[in-house]
This record gives structure tokens, sequence and C-alpha cells, in this order.
């Protein structure tokens, strides 16, 4: 997993954030902002415009409604619906408006700091956001929710709606996929 | 020999987030199961190369951008309560100027949550209105009307704005800090509504839009035979019992006497919405399986609670032909129109949406 997994908001700045500290908010916008821009970017083929809207209606929404957050499950999980229910209307007006398609999205996406770094492995990075692009939407988003955000099985089940027996075959399958479609690159790695 | 194969389970095994006595199970399969083996190793090799996916840092214009498009009430809120409380030996006269600010806060607060506003009118070559250069204040039971060549923008509240296009004609209802509402008597109207769900209503003769985050038009005749149009979110268009979600991206008619109709996308087979203004016909019902597209399980979702037990086995069984049925979704139960089962369903439909 990602190493921001580790950073959590504590339970004062959930409760500032509730009676609209304006700081606060910040604090857990800091907190959670490349997570969630993580998960967008790549659900979104690394549609870079794209991600930054939703983060930011992700927060707007936040801001709007963190006083319905009754701190009766974990605040991530909590967040992370309203990233999937972002994910989801976006997707949808992409649908409607029929949208650059995601080939050409994909080649957009620059590689940072590529120039700098070993070219083999910006070459990796770029096969395995591939990858993951091409996984149907519900197997994509529950390899991101899970690899950027360490939710368990039980908090991914109720941010997706789903039993925690289906968050596992979506993940056993996204998985199996992945290394369908990345067969040279594991066969390269030994 | 073997027992059932575990295959869509390797990830949980792997992850550590099976119970003792499953993974006990699974790890005896796997023990004499070379495929299911075969299985794990793909799948632990895929969950070893998402380390090669780079978390992205989101950029410094989102934080401006949401700054410029902070509500106003959270502004205030902040700005309140980050004053925090005073050392607790003044806590006597601390609660009372508290208390008194609270009381006048509140006041302002809700007094300017509730407050609507004509806060613009365009008139077009040829009208023969004035713009309205100045703010006007709008309140339960104000009309607003436009004539053939004017437009207005309403500010609501605090949680967003309306658009009247010309010749509409509608009333404020209710400005409370817990619900916005009006009737739009005919014409289009275009809301933008940034506020947690069922704060904002919009009533026709025929069905009542209910907010649940949303960006929409609405346009209806005096009699009630309208279109509602989400492009961002969700909207519910309700009437007597009968309810429509409409998504970003669909439609909804509704019709006089009879409520919302089906939604449907905007990018359905034109077949298919031709067949949906006349869903009396079995042709049309025909039609409508026959053309219908993985996204439109959005339109035969709705059409499972309207229709018939013999044509609801129909419609159940041209879903689960174009797309799986989740495994917490039993067919008995959705031919009974269970609602918990009708909502996990619509959930896991909601991706392909």
């Amino acid at each position: 997993m990602v190493p921001l997994s580790d950073r959590e908001v504590s339970p004062e700045i959930i409760a500032d954030c509730r009676a609209g500290d304006r700081d606060a908010i910040r604090v857990l916008y800091d907190t959670y902002k490349d997570r969630v821009y993580s998960v967008a970017l790549y659900f979104f083929h690394g549609d870079e415009s794209v991600a930054a809207d939703v983060t930011q209606q992700v927060f707007l929404k936040l801001i709007t409604s963190i006083g319905q957050f009754k701190g009766d499950a974990a605040f991530s999980t909590w967040l992370y619906r309203l990233v999937v229910n972002a994910c989801q209307d976006m997707a949808r007006r992409r649908k409607s408006a029929a949208w650059t398609t995601e080939r050409s999205r994909l080649e957009e996406f620059p590689m940072r700091g590529s120039q700098e770094d070993d070219y083999a492995r910006a070459e990796d990075a770029r096969s395995v956001r591939d990858a993951v692009s091409e996984l149907p939407p519900k197997l994509r988003m529950a390899v991101l929710l899970r690899y950027f955000d360490d939710l368990s099985y039980e908090q991914m089940a109720e941010v997706l709606h789903c039993s925690m027996g289906t968050v596992a075959s979506r993940l056993s399958r996204g998985h199996k996929r992945l290394a369908d479609r990345l067969k040279s690159l594991i066969g390269a790695k030994g | 020999m073997f027992g059932r194969h575990i295959r869509h389970q390797v990830a949980g095994l792997l992850d550590g987030e099976l119970p003792l006595a499953e993974r006990k199970r699974i790890e005896d399969h796997l023990a004499v199961c070379g495929l299911c083996r075969a299985e794990r190793e793909q799948v632990r090799a895929g969950m070893s190369m998402l380390k090669h996916l780079p978390p992205a840092q989101a950029p410094d214009t989102i934080w401006n951008a949401i700054e410029a498009a902070w509500p106003e009430r959270q502004q205030r809120s902040g700005a309140w309560f980050r004053q925090g409380f005073r050392p607790w030996f003044l806590a006597y006269a601390a609660l009372v100027m508290v208390a008194a600010a609270g009381i006048a806060y509140w006041t302002r607060v809700h007094h300017h949550e509730r407050q609507w506003e004509v806060v613009k009118i365009q008139v077009s070559a040829g009208g023969d209105k004035e713009p309205i250069r100045k703010v006007a204040g709008v309140g339960p039971g104000d009309w607003i009307e436009t004539d053939a060549a004017s437009s207005a923008r309403i500010r609501v509240g605090q949680i967003g704005s309306v658009d009247v296009g010309p010749n509409a004609r509608l009333r404020v209802v209710a400005t409370s800090p817990l619900e916005h509402r009006l009737t739009l008597e005919r014409g289009e109207i275009h809301a933008k509504i940034s506020a947690p769900p069922k704060l904002f209503f919009v009533e026709t003769a025929s069905a009542t839009a209910e907010d649940l985050g949303c960006e929409y038009s609405l346009k209806t005749d005096v009699q009630g035979l309208g279109v509602l149009q989400v492009t961002l979110g969700w909207v519910s268009f309700q009437w007597k019992g009968i309810e429509s979600l409409v998504p970003a991206g669909a439609s909804c008619r509704t019709r006089p006497h009879a409520g919302p109709g089906v939604p449907y996308f905007d990018d359905a087979p034109e077949e298919l919405r031709n067949a949906l203004e006349n869903l009396s016909g079995e042709r049309s019902f025909d039609t409508i399986l026959r053309v219908a597209r993985v996204r439109d399980t959005l339109t035969l979702w709705h059409l499972l609670a309207r229709a018939g037990v013999s044509d609801r086995v129909r419609i159940y069984d041209r879903m689960a032909a174009l797309t799986p049925v989740p495994a917490d979704v039993s067919r008995e139960k959705v031919l009974e129109l269970d609602a918990k089962t009708l909502t996990r369903w619509k959930e896991a439909l909601a991706w392909t949406w």
C-alpha cells in the first residue's frame, strides 16, 4: 500500500469540521486530498482535469454535508462513499457528453518526472496504469480503494454497497486481470 | 474430491481478511487443487504490480477552486467557531455572551439561509422590460413571472440558484433553513443546488422534483406535461407514492394524473425512447427489452415495479442477460419487489449507469 494510508485525522478535527471550522477542514483536506485525487486520477484513465474536478466536488460535498456524519462509522468509509458517488456521477456525465476516448486521454497523461527517473521504471508505471485503466469500473474502483487507502473489506463493502464476499471477488478478479495484462512485466521482474 | 474452487476468495486470503474457519477451509483446498494455487499466484502477482503505480499529488488549484466556491454559511460558521472559549473563570460571563451572540448569529444566519433573491434579469432585444439592476428579495407566496423576452436568476438562500427561462411562472412556497420549495406552474427552470439531499423541492402539476444534490432542468406546462433532465447528481421525481430516481445524463417525462414516467438515458436508442412514450402497448414493451443496452438497466430497473408479474419475469431475465446479477440479489426477492433487494441491485447497477 502507499504510505499515505498511515495518515488519519483525529475525532477532534472531525468534530471541528462538523462545527464549520475552516482550518479544521483544511487539515482534513490536506490529509485526504492526494488519496482522493489518486483514486480519481487512475479511475479516469489519467485525466488530470477530471480528477481535479472530482476531488473538488468531493470536498465541496463534504463541506456541505459533514454535519450528517454521525461518527457511527469510520470517517474514511463516509468520505470514500462521497468519492465513489462523485466518480459515478462524473462517469455518467462523460458517457453522456461523449468525451474524448479513454485511449487518447491515456496518451495525454504526462509521465511525472520521467525525464529524471529511470526510463524502465517509468515504463513499468505506464504499463500498470494502462492495465488498471482497462479494468471494468467496478473492479477498478475496488482495486484503487484497497491500494490507495488500505480500506478493510468491511469498509469497502460499506462504501461499495455490497457484501464482503463481493469485495473479495472483485479484488480477486481485478488483480488476476492485472496479472494477465502484465504477463510480460511480471516475467521480466522474475 | 477438491470441493468448490475458491478462486474468488484468494484476494481475501492474501489480504488476511478471511475469518479463521474460512481461511482453514481455503488453505485445505489449496493444498489439493493446483488450479486454485495457480489462481492465487496470479492474484498475488497482480497485487505486487500495483507497487509500480505512483500516488499522485493533488494540484494546489483544487483548494483554490474550493475556496472560491466555499459555501458562505460555512465561512461564517468557521469564523465564529474559531474564536473558541475563554478560561473557565470567565465561564459565566462567556456563557452569557456566547448565548447572546449565538441568538444573534442564529437569527442572522437563518434569516440569510432562507432568503431568496432575484439577482439577475436579462431582457433580449425587443423586450419591453428594463433590466433589474438591484437585488430584489422574494419570499413565500411571491410569484415570479418572465415574459417571452426575459429570463431571471434567483439565488436560493445559501444553497444554490435557479435560472428561470422565458414565459415561465413560478411561486415561492417555502424558504426555511430545512426546506426550500417552489411551484413551477409553467415554463422551464435550471436548478443548481449544492446542499445536503432533500432540502430543495420543485413542484409541478404532475410531479415533485426532490433534490439529492444535483443540477437539473425542469420544464412543464400548466397541466403538468413536462420533462426533467439531470446533468449532475441525482433527482428523485415523485407523485403519490410513485418515485423515479433520475441520475446525471438521464431524463424523465411526467404526465397529468399519471406522475413521473420511467427514466431513460439521453443517449438511449431512439427506439427505446419512442417505446417509452407508449408503454401500454405490448409491442413497445418488447421493443424496450430488445434494444436495451447495459446502461438501460436504469429504465428496466424502474419498469420492474410498474410491470405485472409475467412482464416482471421477462424484465428480470433481460437484465440478468445484460449484466451479472450480484450474489446477494435473489430472483425470487426481485420478483416479489422486495425493497431492500431492489435497492441493493440498483446500487450495483449504478456502476453501469
